[in-house]
């Protein structure tokens, strides 16, 4: 019995070398922070070593390791879910309407003052407080629309994974940038000056 | 003589939509032409453009810096930690 146990801990040394890194970049691809993907890692592992009766080997050890990884992320956002009081995100119906109420019914601009500030675009860039405040905007944004804006950023197969993901497609998908933009330049002119 | 105005010049919501969309798909000749007559006469369409040139310079200034900085493989002293951690269960 304990020479299993022993010879466990043997395998699980190899697996943590050969799969961890991988892994570990998945769950901070999902998770964005460097801390909590290495725990979500560490916990992944444990968990394996205590249910390894559970693997039969039908499936390759990676893919068992991702689906107790996977598992591990989405309890992880559900439980802070619960614990994060409110999210700040709008509703994308909430976002549909503000973006409607930018333009009246002949499609012109209902305010078409030009806030001063917008000038100073090349200070605005590097000015850390502009940042933040556009940050706070991005929040603000309805969740699939900041994906999809963030995506534009990314390298074309991210973007890509992210579009199928939200089940957008690519005519749709300019579509939700312009809309998230026109949102975030409102939020700015109501936020920043 | 309306028709051809009304050709010519989109509506702001359609031209910021163009202005938006230049960055994904070439715009036709003929959506060049009505972008640049629409912005020599209106102001806020054309602040818009900087606008939206400049969240373009902004967000495109901190993915750079976030995918510089992704790491892609777990330290050397936690994957130890971890190996540890199960030789002790």
């Amino acid at each position: 019995m304990e020479d299993k146990k022993e010879f466990t801990k043997k395998i699980f040394e190899g697996w943590v070398n050969q799969f961890s890194d991988e892994l570990f970049s998945w769950a901070f691809f999902k998770t964005s922070s460097k801390e909590l993907a290495e725990d979500l890692v560490q916990d992944t592992f444990l968990a394996a070593f205590h249910k390894i009766e559970t693997f039969e080997g039908k499936s390759q050890p990676k893919t068992w390791l991702f689906s107790i990884l996977n598992n591990k992320i989405i309890d992880y956002y559900r439980s802070s879910a619960r614990t994060t009081k409110k999210n700040r995100s709008l509703s994308e119906v909430t976002g549909t309407k503000l973006y409607a109420e930018i333009f009246n019914k002949y499609g012109c601009w209902k305010s078409d003052e030009i806030k001063g500030f917008w000038e100073h675009d090349q200070e605005l860039l590097d000015n850390p407080e502009f940042n933040t405040v556009l940050q706070e905007c991005m929040n603000n944004l309805p969740q699939k629309w900041n994906l999809a804006l963030t995506a534009k950023y990314l390298s074309p197969k991210k973007t890509e994974n992210i579009c199928q993901e939200l089940e957008i497609t690519a005519s749709n998908y300019w579509q939700i940038v312009h809309r998230a933009k026109l949102l975030l330049k409102k939020c700015l002119d109501l936020n920043w000056a | 003589m309306i028709l051809i105005f009304r050709l010519l010049f989109k509506t702001c919501k359609k031209t910021t939509a163009l202005i938006d969309k230049q960055s994904f798909t070439p715009l036709t000749i003929f959506d060049k032409i009505q972008l640049r007559g629409h912005k020599t006469v209106c102001k806020t369409c054309k602040s818009y453009q900087s606008q939206s040139f400049l969240i373009d310079a902004v967000l495109g200034k901190w993915f750079a810096f976030e995918s510089n900085q992704q790491p892609s493989t777990l330290d050397e002293k936690k994957k130890n930690k971890i190996i540890e951690q199960i030789k002790r269960l």
